[in-house]
């Protein structure tokens, strides 16, 4: 991220000098014997018979960038849900710097999160919108338009949401993540509806969220942009944990990561 | 302020939402009073009591429909726009985002049912000397009229509330609310006074002045009223808290 991107007469900013913006959590300087980001036990989810996230463990360390695959309905999302407090899990656990979702105060400054790119009102600004995400956690007014600028939406921040471009979108749902300098980012499909500049810009703000400490669980589909910004793959089909190493075990002299993620997830559906 | 609490209020200050419903409100209770003032009969307008029922039946009806319809629209727009997710994640004590709604939808309906009661019994009053017609209704009607009729909305406007946390859905929740006030309390009263003067609707009627075929008790009527809020709003919270969001 060297030059600056014109983009639809907007300017992605350039991501290492907004650094201090992204993280300032104290948090982040605990001694190793700070729980983990994002501690993931044995968690189950059960529809009836069928088992959505069944028996998944994993662990999260700071200053890592994971991303999260497997094929539609393999149980990504439901388990991006219960790690978040949306969906309970029928047993197992999901902890957030050591504590489950719904017993964290003020999430916001531990927990960015975007499930979805189009989770606004569309007669509310964008500015408007990361207000009212603000209040809850009791983060003013200063830092909206700090992180306003930070994901290049200054000069649309009175407009309503549904003049918004799908990219401008995922960087409004992205600045309300980051609002609460918070320690784990978890992201769902935050690259679509990106141009090949918003996408770039992205693996910039997340590589330098994890620079600074921070923690990234990121799911996706683009495989080979996955390839190019993360540090670790989780892969999980039909519920269940399939791969968990990190990208450079994984993709080795000709090997992708594609023939990697297609070879584990070819059993019969 | 708490946080939660300040967010709700952010919520309803930065859409058109609110300033719709109550343009709405405005809109349709004045149209009502102009219906009734000019098409009834002159002389089923003649008596002060005559007068007064219209005043409340319009007023009544509009404001405790409007803050219902503002009451849903706080948990089932938030469902529809997907903002839920955001909201849910930010605060995941569930029990403390209805809370908030409860609070701040209190306020709301009872400036729709404000003024809903005082724009039937501004121009209602205005309409029936326009047609020549003497006023008789006297200030402490207006008072209660307006008053009951504010409290009754507020009261409303949780049930609404109530009853899209449990639904969901914007459209049924709307139809739901509306079915019953408009029909099945009509038909309740009609064919069961005796019960019928107990239904949220005839409460509302009760506070805002009407005197026969009710409880005989105004500050009886909203204790009741404020029971079935209280019991619609805990089972919002309670289904709220036991759900999974998609």
């Amino acid at each position: 991220m060297t030059a600056k991107i014109a983009r639809r007469g907007v300017s992605l900013p350039r991501v290492l000098s907004y650094r201090r913006l992204i993280m300032n959590d104290p948090q982040r300087s605990a001694g190793p014997s700070a729980p983990p980001p994002l501690e993931v036990i044995a968690l189950t989810k059960r529809y009836g018979d069928l088992a959505a996230v069944d028996d998944v463990t994993f662990s999260l360390a700071a200053g890592t960038v994971t991303g999260f695959l497997g094929p539609n309905g393999a149980g990504k999302t439901t388990t991006l849900r219960l790690l978040l407090g949306l969906a309970e899990p029928t047993s197992g656990d999901a902890l957030v710097v050591g504590r489950r979702y719904r017993e964290l105060e003020h999430p916001a400054r531990h927990v960015g999160a975007v499930l979805e790119s189009n989770d606004f009102h569309p007669g509310r600004t964008g500015r408007d919108h990361l207000r009212v995400v603000a209040a809850t956690a009791a983060i003013g007014d200063d830092r909206v338009d700090e992180i306003l600028e930070l994901v290049a939406l200054t000069s649309a921040r009175d407009r309503h949401v549904k003049s918004y471009s799908l990219g401008m979108r995922q960087r409004l749902g992205l600045a309300g993540a980051l609002l609460g300098e918070p320690a784990l980012l978890v992201l769902d499909e935050p690259t679509n509806g990106l141009d090949p500049a918003g996408v770039q810009w992205l693996r910039g703000v997340l590589r330098a969220f994890a620079d600074g400490g921070g923690t990234v669980l990121v799911s996706s589909h683009q495989l080979a942009e996955v390839a190019q910004s993360v540090d670790r793959v989780i892969i999980i089909d039909r519920g269940r944990i399939l791969t968990d190493a990190p990208l450079a075990e994984l993709a080795i002299g000709t090997r992708t990561l594609e023939d990697v993620y297609l070879t584990v997830t070819a059993g019969p559906r | 302020m708490n946080g939660q609490l300040a967010s709700e209020v952010l919520k309803v200050r930065t859409t058109r939402t609110t300033v719709g419903v109550l343009a709405g409100v405005l809109g349709v209770a004045m149209l009502a009073t102009a219906l009734h003032a000019f098409g009834l009969p002159a002389d089923k307008l003649s008596a002060g009591g005559d007068q007064l029922q219209v005043f409340i039946d319009v007023g009544s009806n509009m404001g405790m429909l409007f803050a219902a319809l503002a009451g849903a629209m706080a948990f089932t727009g938030e469902i529809r726009h997907g903002t839920i997710r955001p909201t849910l994640i930010g605060t995941p004590q569930r029990r403390q985002v209805v809370a908030a709604k409860t609070a701040v939808n209190l306020v709301t309906g009872f400036l729709i049912g404000a003024l809903a009661s005082g724009a039937v019994a501004g121009a209602g009053t205005l309409f029936l000397r326009a047609r020549g017609i003497d006023v008789h209704v006297a200030g402490a009607d207006y008072w209660e009229l307006v008053t009951g009729g504010a409290v009754a909305a507020a009261l409303w406007s949780v049930i609404g509330l109530g009853v899209g946390t449990v639904v969901r859905s914007q459209v049924p929740s709307i139809v739901a609310l509306f079915v019953w006030v408009l029909f099945v309390e009509n038909i309740l009263l009609a064919s069961f006074p005796e019960i019928g003067r107990f239904a949220p609707g005839a409460l509302a009627r009760t506070m805002a002045g009407q005197t026969s075929g009710t409880l005989d008790s105004a500050v009886l009527a909203a204790l009741l009223l404020a029971g079935y809020a209280l019991a619609t709003i805990a089972a919002g919270a309670l289904t709220t808290t036991r759900r999974d969001f998609a």
